[in-house]
C-alpha cells in the first residue's frame, strides 16, 4: 500500500477584519452553488458538521449573512491521528438586489447542505405581453 | 515559443534553446492548477480518530444520499465508495455560482489497527460520515494483574 501523504483540504480561513468572530474556534468560508430559475434563485452552501439549529440567516441592510457553528463534542476522549480537513464554523454572505422579495427567503438544512429560496420580486419575474391582433 | 534563426555553424546554440523550451515546458506541466475545493485532494477529507476501544472514520460528504454511499471493510481496509448528485438536473436553470463538486468517488484506507470487521458501524449525520470500527481483541490494551510472590 503507497505510504503517501495526501495533502489535506485548506479551507479558506476568514480573517477577523472581514467579519465579527465571537467564541472559540476558527470559521472558514463554505462552497457554494447559486442557480437561477424563472422564479427564484437558489442558494446551496455546503456546510457538513452543522446542525439546522446551529445556523442562523440575518438579514442585514442589503446583506444575507449566513452563520453556521460547529460543536467539537464528538472528538472528546479521542486521539486524532490522521487529520485531512479544518473542523471549525462556517460564514459567509451575499448581497441581495430589490430583486428579490425579502419576506419570502426560505432556508432548508438537509445532510450537511444548507438551501437558501430566495424569490425574485414580482416586478422583475418574466412576464409574457399578449399581442392583440385589431 | 521563440523563433530561431537557423544556424548551421553551431550546433550547440540550438540545444541551448531547446534545452530552454523544455525547461519551460516542465515549469508549465509542474506548477499547480489555483483551483479551489476539492480538486487536488483526495475526495472525501478524512479524519481518523482512536480512543481505547476503537477506531473512529469521519469523512466530510455533505449532501449525500445514505443508499448512494457504500462502506465496507476487508481485513483492515476500509473502502468509502459513492456519488454525489446535482441537486436539480432540470435544463431550466441557470448557474450562476459553481464551487461544489459533483461525481462518484472512492476511497481506500488502510486502519491503524486490527478491527473487528462484523462490529463495524457507520452513521451519517449532518452530512459527516462516521464509521466506528471497534478493535480485535488482541488490539485492545491489555491490563495485566501483577501477582504478589
Amino acid at each position: 500500500m503507497e505510504t503517501k501523504e495526501h495533502p489535506s483540504v485548506e479551507k479558506k480561513k476568514i480573517t477577523p477584519d472581514k467579519c465579527v468572530v465571537t467564541g472559540k474556534g476558527d470559521w472558514y468560508f463554505p462552497l457554494s452553488d447559486i442557480y437561477e430559475t424563472p422564479d427564484s434563485f437558489t442558494i446551496l452552501i455546503d456546510m457538513p458538521a452543522v446542525s439546522a439549529e446551529h445556523i442562523t440567516v440575518d438579514m442585514r441592510d442589503n446583506e444575507l449573512i449566513i452563520n453556521g457553528e460547529v460543536s467539537q463534542e464528538a472528538y472528546a476522549g479521542e486521539k486524532i491521528i490522521h487529520n485531512e480537513y479544518n473542523i471549525g464554523h462556517y460564514h459567509r454572505h451575499f448581497v441581495i438586489s430589490d430583486a428579490i422579495n425579502r419576506d419570502k427567503i426560505e432556508a432548508k438544512m438537509s445532510d450537511g447542505v444548507l438551501s437558501l429560496v430566495l424569490p425574485k420580486a414580482e416586478h422583475v419575474k418574466p412576464r409574457k405581453i399578449e399581442v392583440r391582433a385589431e | 515559443m521563440n523563433l530561431i534563426k537557423w544556424d548551421r555553424s553551431d550546433p550547440l546554440t540550438s540545444l541551448t534553446h531547446i534545452q530552454r523550451e523544455m525547461g519551460d515546458l516542465l515549469d508549465i506541466l509542474s506548477s499547480t492548477p489555483k483551483i479551489e475545493g476539492y480538486v487536488n485532494v483526495e475526495f472525501p477529507p478524512i479524519i481518523v480518530s482512536i480512543n481505547e476501544e476503537s477506531v473512529f472514520v469521519r469523512a466530510e460528504l455533505p449532501g449525500i444520499r445514505i443508499s448512494e454511499l457504500d462502506v465496507r471493510v476487508v481485513d483492515d481496509v476500509l473502502t468509502i465508495r459513492g456519488e454525489r448528485k446535482a441537486a436539480v438536473t432540470d435544463a431550466k436553470i441557470t448557474y450562476l455560482r459553481r464551487e461544489r463538486n459533483y461525481g462518484t468517488f472512492a476511497r481506500s484506507i488502510m486502519l491503524p489497527e486490527k478491527v473487528d470487521v462484523e462490529k463495524v458501524t457507520a452513521s451519517y449525520k449532518n452530512g459527516v460520515l462516521t464509521v466506528t470500527l471497534p478493535k480485535a481483541a488482541e488490539a485492545k490494551p491489555k491490563q495485566v494483574v501483577i501477582q504478589k510472590a
